[in-house]
């Protein structure tokens, strides 16, 4: 790998072949590491497309066996609320996400089921428990959700991912009354925003990610690289704040 | 110099030629834009990745009062020379008579280097017959044109302005966002294959893998030219796509700065 000024851990990557694909996306682990080599990116928390796109418990699955071996890539499972049975036990499964120093992606507006506690509440309870953090994408949830699932949660952490610029309005009072809400900053690209939430609310609520292999790694990076921040902030973004998230030490 | 090595080492580019040919300034009515996107805010967020010079037009121009955002943008010019550089802007809503007017007040006091154009939030379209003060004025003494456009836009779509393109063939149109989606570039690509007075804009906040390098495989290095939305948008996402892309540092150079600073003659 190249070196870099930072050392990045993406919190956002996927292997996995697409229902829509393009020539030359990026479907398998050697082809991530080769684009992560690229760009200068030591580590990457991945899920797998066909968790997302087909069977979580398949896709799951088929990612254990993908990141076998992998010192470099690290397990992102996506779950579903248990009351119809198709996913384990949200206590078991919690604990082995822990282990695995992964995390748990959640689909509510795809795979059809509210974030809210009369849904959600025993399989958000069983990852708050276990300091799992969930990664949600803003398109798959609302800001009234999130603030319910925040204030009900308070020991959740919660990743928003695909945030853009047009977000602080609603942001910010969610970050004033909660410490569990981190935002993903790739798509959050406010104008000077890393700058602005680092002096209102600290370098600790952001988290690097890329949404490879759709979006553009170098794009993601430069924002961090750049910032007009402390080294140290930069390094906590770029991954020491995912690390901590997940348990991991070095 | 190595840019691919460079920027992921944080070097800034005190050297280079990087021309941002698609930026604004001021607050905006639907979110927060810190600093309220003040001239010194951007100068200063240029200053910190390496960019030379921007191309502006205020967000009061494509908002409710083009005339006090151009006001704005020449003052801005004034205080941060060579730095920030002003379009001119125009709502045709508010007929080519005080079109014609504003562009005359402006060739006159300060001069014009080019004009900005946003069909789609002053819902008029591009090739309506009051947007042609303009275009005579970029056809007299060779101007770019930058006009905001987006994938199948009725109003200031690729095909609306490849056919002002073909009008206007010594003006330069620059079709705004064109690697915003693969759909956008497509209809971009086959104005610029047919009108060589087209260019291809970057600016966009969807930083799709891959497009770029298919863009300048398409339609060549010397047609795209880097833009941000600064402070629409951070600047920095838009910088670290040129400068990580699989190009040429040559094919880099072009696209971060020569190709504006021929067509803006900067």
């Amino acid at each position: 790998m190249t070196p870099t000024a930072l050392d990045f851990f993406d919190c956002n990557a996927r292997i996995g072949r697409p229902t829509v694909f393009r020539e030359g996306q990026i479907t398998t682990t050697d082809e991530l590491l080769a684009e992560m080599d690229y760009a200068g990116i030591r580590r990457a928390l991945v899920y797998h497309t066909l968790a997302a796109e087909w069977s979580p418990n398949d896709g799951n699955d088929m990612l254990r066996q993908e990141l076998s071996g992998q010192n470099r890539l690290y397990p992102c499972f996506v779950a579903l609320p248990p009351a119809t049975g198709e996913m384990p036990d949200p206590d078991g499964f919690a604990r082995m996400v822990r282990e695995a120093h992964g995390a748990v992606r959640l689909f509510p507006q795809d795979h059809t089921f509210s974030l809210l506690d009369w849904c959600a509440g025993p399989l958000l309870e069983a990852l708050a428990a276990h300091s799992v953090p969930v990664l949600v994408h803003i398109g798959q949830t609302s800001w009234g959700e999130l603030s319910a699932v925040l204030s009900a949660h308070p020991d959740l952490p919660l990743i928003l991912l695909g945030t853009y610029y047009r977000v602080d309005r609603c942001l910010y009072p969610l970050w004033e009354r909660h410490d569990n809400l981190f935002v993903e900053s790739t798509t959050y690209q406010t104008f000077r925003g890393i700058e602005s939430v680092c002096a209102r609310f600290g370098a600790s609520r952001l988290v690097f990610g890329t949404n490879v292999p759709e979006l553009e790694t170098g794009g993601a990076m430069t924002p961090i690289l750049y910032a007009d921040i402390p080294q140290e902030d930069r390094a906590a973004i770029a991954s020491g704040n995912l690390m901590r998230l997940l348990g991991i030490e070095h | 110099m190595d840019f691919q090595n460079d920027w992921r080492m944080g070097v800034v580019y005190e050297n280079e030629i990087i021309i941002d040919a698609h930026g604004h300034m001021g607050p905006w009515l639907d979110f927060n834009v810190p600093e309220q996107g003040s001239p010194d805010a951007m100068v200063r967020t240029m200053d910190q990745c390496g960019i030379s010079t921007t191309v502006i037009s205020p967000h009061l121009c494509i908002g409710p009062d083009y005339r006090l955002g151009n006001r704005h943008a020449y003052e801005a010019a004034a205080r941060f020379p060579g730095r920030l550089v002003p379009f001119v802007t125009v709502n045709p809503t508010y007929g080519a008579a005080e079109i014609q007017q504003e562009i005359e007040y402006w060739a006159a006091n300060g001069g014009i280097q080019a004009f900005k154009l946003h069909p789609s939030l002053h819902q008029y379209k591009a090739s309506g017959k009051d947007y042609f003060p303009v275009y005579e004025y970029a056809q007299a003494h060779g101007l770019p044109i930058l006009s905001h456009s987006w994938a199948g836009d009725p109003l200031g779509g690729a095909s609306t302005l490849g056919g002002l393109a073909a009008q206007f063939p010594a003006a330069g149109f620059i079709i705004g966002h064109a690697a915003s989606s693969w759909q956008v570039l497509d209809e971009a690509e086959k104005e610029a294959h047919e009108h060589p007075n087209v260019y291809l804009d970057l600016t966009g906040s969807r930083l799709i893998r891959g497009l770029i390098e298919d863009m300048v495989k398409r339609v060549g290095a010397d047609r795209v030219l880097f833009g941000t939305d600064n402070p629409f948008i951070d600047p920095r996402p838009g910088l670290g796509r040129v400068l990580a892309a699989r190009l040429s540092d040559d094919d880099k150079r072009k696209i971060l700065g020569l190709n504006a600073k021929r067509l803006f003659r900067l």
